[in-house]
């Protein structure tokens, strides 16, 4: 095990921005951000995506002529 | 030449970030479903010129951001006031106990110009570095910088967020006294 105590006395004297990232997980804003889009990302997708795809497979070899 | 199996694979398993992406631009849901169709046909059409190995995910945002904007000029801008309907009326509470709402922070960020949205999003969300968000958004570093910095301080401003700069009591007494007078 290290000796934690430098790591400590550093984090006491800049609470913020430790990390140098405005948006970083000290910041309120790049928290809320990052929930935001998080919950964004893990909506589910519609199967019209997957659908379109294969429809864009299919239509791949007719498209050859031009 | 033909669309690659991985290619394919690597465009559906995009579809859950160009979705978010889309919706962060056009704060429209359905919108933002067509936005990402349209993406998807024109990633298919393009994808020759696409190259391996290079980062799929910022290609398929610069394609999605060049349809948004490309829409929006043939709409005549109406695209941003979509279904934003009551947020700029509800007036944002001072965060409780420190905790922001998440619904008060989507209203905050609708209020935003696009250009600080993209920006904001590409940055502190999408986890584009600088340089990746600029060549997405075809402009300097320095503009997307400067850019999540507006956004960053207006945000602030809308969500009454004080008490990130400066520590202490400050944050306290912002959110008790701070509520602008009708």
């Amino acid at each position: 095990m290290k000796d934690m105590m430098k790591t400590s006395t550093a984090g006491a004297r800049t609470r913020r921005d430790v990390s140098g990232d405005p948006l970083g997980p000290n910041s309120e804003i790049g928290r809320k951000l990052k929930q935001y889009y998080d919950e964004l990302v893990s909506d589910d997708v519609p199967d019209r995506f997957a659908q379109l795809l294969v429809q864009l497979e299919q239509a791949e070899p007719a498209r050859k002529k031009d | 030449m033909a669309v690659s199996q991985a290619f394919k694979t690597d465009l559906l398993g995009s579809i859950p970030s160009l979705r978010a992406f889309a919706v962060s631009l056009t704060q429209n849901a359905d919108k933002a479903d067509d936005l990402v169709q349209e993406t998807l046909v024109k990633a298919w059409d393009k994808h020759a010129s696409f190259q391996p190995g290079t980062n799929l995910k910022a290609w398929l945002f610069t394609i999605l951001r060049n349809e948004f904007y490309s829409q929006m000029r043939k709409r005549g801008r109406e695209v941003q006031d979509s279904d934003g309907i009551m947020t700029a009326k509800l007036a944002v509470h001072p965060a409780q106990h420190g905790q922001l709402d998440l619904k008060d922070f989507r209203g905050a960020l609708e209020q935003l110009p696009e250009d600080q949205r993209e920006a904001i999003i590409l940055i502190g969300a999408s986890g584009f570095s600088y340089e990746e968000a600029a060549e997405i958004c075809g402009c300097a570093v320095g503009t997307i910088k400067s850019r999540v910095s507006r956004a960053r301080a207006k945000l602030q401003e809308i969500l009454q967020i004080t008490g990130e700069d400066e520590y202490g009591p400050d944050a306290i007494s912002t959110q008790v006294m701070g509520k602008p007078a009708a």
